[in-house]
C-alpha cells in the first residue's frame, strides 16, 4: 500500500521518533510504514490520518494488488 | 504515547517494560527449574514434600511466565507484535519438523536424542525467526530519520517505487 507519511511528516518538520510518540507506536513501525514494508492496522491507519488532519485516503492509496 | 526505545526503536517504553517482566519471570523460572531438578535428584535425602513443592513452583512459574508473555504481546506495538508472532510460528515449525523428522534419523542410525531437544529446536527456532523479522523491518543503512528524511539522493529500493527511486531533499516524491 502507498502513502504520502514521509511527505507530510517532512511538511510538519517532525522526526520519524516524533511521529511515533504522536501515534503511540515505535520508530521503527513508522519507518517500516514509510518505507512501505509494512501496511498498518485499521486503528493505527486512523491515528495517523488524525494527527495530520486529514482522511485515510488522503494518506494512503491501495497498490498494485488492491487495485485489481 | 511513547517514541521507539530499545532495539534499533522497535520498542516503545511499555514494551520496554512489560519484556523486563517477561524476563524477570523467565529468569526466575529457570532458577525454580534447576532447583526442582536439584530436589529430584536428591530426593531420598530430603523430606518426601520438598520435591513436589519444588515441582509445583516451577509450574506455577511457568504459567506465569506465559502469562507475562501473553501481556506483553498483547499490548505490544503492532510491528513488534507482528515480528513476535512470526518468529512463534517459525520457532512451532522447527520445532514440529525436528520432533517428527528426527526419529527418522534416529532409525538411519543418527544417535538417539531425549525430549529436551525439542524444547530447543523450538527456543533456537523463535528466537531466530524475530532476529530474522528485527532485519527485515529495521532501518536499512544509508536512511537518516529526521525531519528532512530521504535527503538527496536516497535511494530506497524496490519496494518503495521501483528501483533507484529517490526522494527529493524535502521528502518530496517525484510522481
Amino acid at each position: 500500500m502507498k502513502n504520502r507519511l514521509r511527505v507530510l511528516r517532512a511538511e510538519r518538520d517532525w522526526s520519524q521518533a516524533e511521529l511515533a510518540a504522536r501515534l503511540g507506536v515505535s520508530r521503527q513501525t513508522v519507518n517500516a510504514i514509510e518505507t512501505e514494508r509494512y501496511d498498518p492496522s485499521l486503528p493505527l491507519a486512523f491515528g495517523i490520518a488524525r494527527v495530520f488532519g486529514l482522511t485515510i485516503e488522503q494518506i494512503f492509496e491501495p497498490g498494485e494488488i488492491a487495485a485489481g | 504515547m511513547s517514541a521507539g526505545l530499545g532495539w534499533g526503536g522497535f520498542y516503545t517504553a511499555r514494551d520496554a517494560r512489560f519484556q523486563r517482566r517477561v524476563l524477570l519471570w523467565m529468569l526466575t523460572f529457570a532458577l525454580a527449574y534447576v532447583a526442582a531438578a536439584a530436589a529430584l535428584r536428591f530426593r531420598a535425602a530430603l523430606p518426601a514434600a520438598l520435591p513436589w513443592l519444588a515441582v509445583g513452583a516451577a509450574l506455577a512459574l511457568a504459567f506465569q511466565v506465559t502469562r507475562s508473555y501473553v501481556q506483553f504481546l498483547r499490548g505490544a506495538d503492532e510491528l513488534l507484535r507482528r515480528i513476535e508472532i512470526e518468529a512463534l510460528a517459525l520457532g512451532f515449525a522447527a520445532g514440529s519438523a525436528f520432533a517428527m523428522l528426527y526419529p527418522l534419523l534416529v532409525r538411519l542410525g543418527a544417535p538417539a536424542v531425549d525430549g529436551y531437544w525439542t524444547a530447543l529446536v523450538m527456543m533456537l527456532g523463535w528466537a531466530a525467526g524475530g532476529w530474522l523479522g528485527l532485519r527485515r523491518y529495521s532501518s536499512r543503512a544509508g536512511q537518516s530519520f529526521g525531519p528532512h528524511q530521504g535527503g538527496s539522493g536516497q535511494s530506497l529500493g524496490s519496494h518503495q517505487g521501483g528501483p533507484g527511486q529517490s526522494f527529493g531533499p524535502h521528502g518530496d516524491r517525484p510522481q
